[in-house]
């Protein structure tokens, strides 16, 4: 462990957090929107005049599901240019 | 030579020469300092970010102009610009009254079409307008996202107040019995934290990864599609959404 200080350390922790971070934090959001795009489809298939109303309605659900992963990026990003200082 | 192959060719030609100029470039990724006016007035230090000011108020000014120009040249029959105008019209008219005609009645409800109608145009063309090279999206910088988000629960719960009385108002957040309050009051907070951040944090990171992705590749073709994706597509779809959940946090809260 030479060569290796604590301001050093701290940077390849944040480093790491990032990546912790952004990694399990997309698992929820991949999940939950990948099961509104399974069941808008089966929506369309069995009521394809409604196409448009039901992908609007999943885009909406889906950016909101989404929301989780943003948080993670948004602190993934504050571990990366804040805290890596 | 027929004309498809002669463009095929003139195709693979720029980019074999994008590709020689690029190898000589350097990639550089750089976020670099946020460009910013400070002065002081009375003894505050007041910090502008110059660049957001600027381009959120090109994109107001690009706005304002538009609804001159268009209102300047009304016509019976309407033409391409007017045509595009007075759908965007209809569309949010309908959005609005489909989803707070129920507790406001059409009348009352029309009323939210202006604010939610140019809450819409602002964002949309703030979040695509980094398409353009050299201008930057405004809400990348979290501010404007936050300043949106204050003025959408100042209007939601202003509309609540104007509705049921200060009285019941107060009242909705001691349901379903008063020791929940300090919770209903988070959960109030968690609306507008949540708004702001995901409008920040999908603009934020398509920023950031056509940045990075655009240095790996050294600025070959790979950027026109990501461009398309995260300018166009994502800026669209968040747009849409925040001016949705805005109008949604509105119903909710007019409703009893």
């Amino acid at each position: 462990m030479e060569g290796i200080t604590g301001a050093e350390l701290i940077r390849a922790a944040a480093f790491l957090g990032a990546g912790i971070a952004m990694g399990f934090g997309a698992i929820g959001p991949g999940v939950g929107e990948g099961f509104a795009a399974g069941k808008a489809c089966e929506g369309i298939s069995r009521n394809p005049e409604q196409a448009g109303l039901l992908t609007r309605t999943m885009l909406i659900g889906q950016a909101v599901s989404e929301s989780t992963g943003i948080y993670s990026l948004v602190i993934a990003l504050l571990l990366i240019f804040v805290a890596a200082k | 030579m027929t004309g498809r192959r002669k463009l095929l060719l003139g195709l693979v030609g720029v980019l074999a020469l994008e590709v020689a100029l690029a190898l000589k470039a350097k990639p550089e990724i750089e976020i670099g300092p946020i460009p910013q006016w400070r002065f002081s007035l009375g003894g505050h230090e007041l910090t502008i970010n110059s660049r957001t000011a600027v381009m959120s108020w090109l994109v107001m000014g690009i706005w304002i102009g538009a609804a001159l120009l268009v209102r300047s040249r009304l016509r019976e029959v309407p033409g391409r610009l007017q045509a595009t105008f007075e759908f965007l019209t209809e569309f949010f008219q309908s959005l609005v009254t489909d989803t707070l005609g129920d507790s406001l009645g059409p009348e009352k409800s029309r009323e939210y079409l202006p604010w939610i109608g140019s809450l819409f145009l602002f964002l949309w063309l703030s979040n695509i307008i980094g398409v353009v090279p050299g201008l930057e999206e405004p809400t990348r910088d979290l501010n404007v996202p936050v300043g949106c988000m204050l003025v959408v629960l100042t209007m939601v719960h202003t509309s609540a107040i104007r509705k049921k009385g200060l009285k019941k108002y107060i009242k909705g957040y001691l349901q379903p019995f008063p020791p929940m309050l300090p919770l209903n009051i988070i959960g109030e907070m968690a609306k507008g934290v949540s708004l702001a951040f995901r409008l920040f944090g999908n603009i934020m990171g398509g920023a950031i990864i056509l940045l990075v992705v655009s240095a790996l590749v050294r600025y070959v073709l790979l950027p026109v599609g990501l461009n398309l994706f995260f300018g166009l597509f994502v800026g669209t779809i968040q747009a849409f959404v925040f001016t949705m959940l805005a109008l949604a946090y509105t119903a909710v809260a007019v409703s009893d």
